[in-house]
């Protein structure tokens, strides 16, 4: 059963993120990558990782793609009538894959794979599967990276603001 | 898991102070200076800046080493203290050279994405988990990114934004394959763990893989010869201040980075450096910048090219001084990255002065320089015969050192010492193309209707301050040398 369900997953996850690519109208490429994350939750949940699959599930389908749909309304941007892929990028991406399909399978064959032992802690649940476990996490190994995220997330909207605000005064130099 | 959170507040002071101090200048800007005109602005803004800097500076010496923090997550060595403080020395000069150039429209979010830029370079130095190099790398790039597309009046200047951004966004992607590799296959994201369990299990075909998309990440981000193609658009089109950080603080950082990754810092095993087979492709990507770099630099007419193709020399050079410190120690490389760095950045700001006063950055528009203000043509000739390598100054000496530590092991007998000789005639291709400047500069008579340059007080400081530095590193080498 876990099979089917990670195959079913595996599929639905890729078969979307093609689908936000190749969509030419941005709403449907926004309900896509809204379908592709609710497959890497179930994903995360099939790897027993709940609270990362809810956490995805809430923070990403529900806040910041409803965001982007809510942008993509608001610019009301048309796909317009251009092709999406020029022929020079399908050969170049056709040669790209079979290159990776290529490699991937040479070195799937060709190798034995060891599994690698993992070393965990005795005794001790796997991270996240515990959610006191997991705010513990958040306060001591993962106190910095999360402030770091705070400050990047900060320069980006800063960045935005500074780049695409329009500014009243005329150039003088035009 | 205990936590000595006094320690860790300790040892991150320098980040925070420059953090506390970006937000100050976002409300000081907002409140005190809203009606100021946009000179005063930069000007308060930059003092602001400056001071933390320094501020900053003074705390992480005297910290000093602490050893680690937080279980391990940083590791506060002597490399690390050493980035810092060289990051924050970079960081002060780039925000003297931006002073006194009315150009720049929103000056108090520039001094704040230079500053979390610093945050993110210095975080780069001392992280010793996965997660934390990534996010701190991405607040340097992000603030890079935003820099180098911050002059709206020029659409150069975007050009080099988007370039930058996409090139950079690529790297990023690579780079974290890269990572996630590492963490699936040792199951732990902490470096010295990492390093534990990959001499525990040897070879696994994987690691090459992640090791490919690492070098491939850092290529990039460093301008090495194959992924070098966004180097010269976002040095010509981004604001010279931005263009004098991407190549100093931002290579220091990244090389410090790509070399603890490589070979761990002194107390733990070696890393990535124990998977077979990386030498060769790093030399390769050493030998192409050099040839590429030097060679292209030889027909730029526009001298922010060519400073880009002479960086992308360099790049080779200082990954030549990676494969050098496993056996040496970062020493040399360290070296040759503060002296590099503070050349580099001296030298994007004469251009700013130049370009500041409405001279474009063709080379022939820096005829008669020395007539014109030989304060700049002074600076200009130290910063670009210590690039060139010219013995009184630090650039000489970093070469040197580099190439001995890259010489010293085999002599001849290995590819490493064979790839300095090709380093070492690489330089005399270099000397041609730095002399052309100066003799534009310095021999070349001004063309009619020039007229004298003005240069703002602040950065005049700043130039003849980071010559001074140029000329003292080289005559005594050991005062940044007896750290290691």
């Amino acid at each position: 059963m876990p099979h089917v369900l990670f195959y079913f997953f595996s599929f639905l996850t890729v078969a979307t993120a093609v689908g936000v690519v190749v969509n030419k109208n941005a709403v449907n490429a926004a309900l896509c990558l809204l379908l592709s994350l609710v497959g890497v939750a179930g994903l995360f949940a099939l790897l027993d990782a709940y609270l990362l699959a809810a956490l995805l599930v809430l923070v990403y389908a529900g806040a910041v793609v409803a965001l982007f749909l809510f942008i993509v309304m608001l610019l009301d941007t048309q796909g317009g009538t251009r092709k999406p892929f020029k022929r020079l990028t399908a050969v170049a991406s056709t040669v790209g894959l079979a290159l990776l399909v290529t490699g991937l399978a040479t070195l799937v064959s060709r190798t034995q794979f060891a599994t690698v032992a993992v070393p965990t802690a005795a005794g001790q649940a796997p991270v996240g599967a515990v959610l006191k476990h997991y705010a513990e996490m958040l306060f001591t190994t993962y106190l910095l990276p999360v402030q770091v995220v705070g400050f990047l997330l900060l320069i980006a909207m800063l960045g935005v603001i500074v780049l695409s605000r329009k500014h009243a005064v005329p150039e003088e130099t035009k | 898991m205990n936590i000595d959170y006094s320690l860790f507040f300790r040892a991150m002071q320098p980040e925070s102070l420059l953090i506390e101090a970006a937000l100050a200048i976002i409300i000081l800007d907002l409140t005190v200076m809203r009606r100021k005109d946009l000179s005063a602005r930069l000007n308060v803004a930059s003092l602001v800046g400056a001071l933390a800097v320094a501020l900053a500076a003074v705390l992480a010496l005297r910290n000093g080493a602490m050893g680690e923090i937080l279980n391990g997550v940083l590791n506060l060595d002597t490399l690390a203290v050493a980035t810092r403080v060289g990051v924050l020395g970079l960081t002060l000069l780039v925000l003297g050279i931006g002073t006194g150039g009315a150009r720049i429209r929103n000056p108090a979010e520039y001094v704040v994405i230079v500053l979390c830029a610093a945050v993110g370079f210095m975080l780069m130095a001392s992280a010793q988990q996965l997660l934390l190099v990534f996010l701190a790398l991405e607040l340097a790039s992000l603030s890079l990114y935003v820099l180098a597309g911050f002059d709206k009046s020029r659409p150069e200047s975007a050009e080099a934004g988007l370039k930058y951004f996409l090139f950079g966004g690529m790297a990023a992607a690579f780079l974290l394959f890269g990572f996630s590799l590492l963490y699936g296959l040792t199951g732990t994201l902490d470096l010295p763990g990492m390093s534990v369990v990959m001499a525990a299990t040897g070879f696994h075909p994987m690691l090459a893989v992640a090791m490919v998309m690492i070098l491939v990440g850092f290529g990039y981000k460093a301008a090495a010869a194959p992924f070098h193609l966004w180097a010269p658009d976002a040095y010509q089109g981004a604001p010279a201040p931005a263009a004098a950080f991407i190549a100093s603080a931002s290579k220091l950082a990244g090389f410090v980075l790509f070399t603890r990754l490589l070979w761990g810092s002194a107390s733990q095993g070696q890393m990535l450096g124990a998977t077979p087979g990386w030498v060769p492709v790093v030399w390769l990507l050493a030998g192409a910048s050099m040839l590429v770099g030097n060679l292209a630099a030889l027909a730029q007419s526009n001298v922010r090219r060519l400073l880009a193709y002479s960086a992308i020399a360099h790049a080779g050079a200082l990954l030549l001084g990676v494969i050098a410190s496993g056996r040496s120690g970062p020493g040399p490389l360290f070296f040759y990255l503060t002296t590099y760095g503070i050349a580099t950045a001296g030298a994007f700001g004469v251009f700013h002065v130049l370009e500041n006063q409405g001279g474009a950055q063709k080379l022939k528009d820096l005829a008669g320089l020395h007539r014109r203000s030989p304060l700049l043509a002074g600076c200009l000739m130290v910063f670009i015969l210590s690039l060139a390598g010219v013995p009184p100054l630090s650039g000489f000496f970093g070469k040197f050192a580099v190439f001995a530590a890259a010489l010293s092991p085999a002599g001849l007998g290995s590819p490493t010492g064979w790839l300095a000789v090709f380093a070492i005639a690489m330089s005399a291709v270099g000397l041609y193309y730095y002399l052309l400047i100066l003799k534009e500069a310095l021999v070349r008579p001004a063309a009619a209707g020039a007229t004298a340059v003005k240069v703002p007080a602040a950065a005049a400081l700043t130039l003849v301050a980071a010559a001074g530095l140029t000329l003292i590193f080289g005559m005594f080498p050991s005062l940044l040398l007896r750290w290691f």
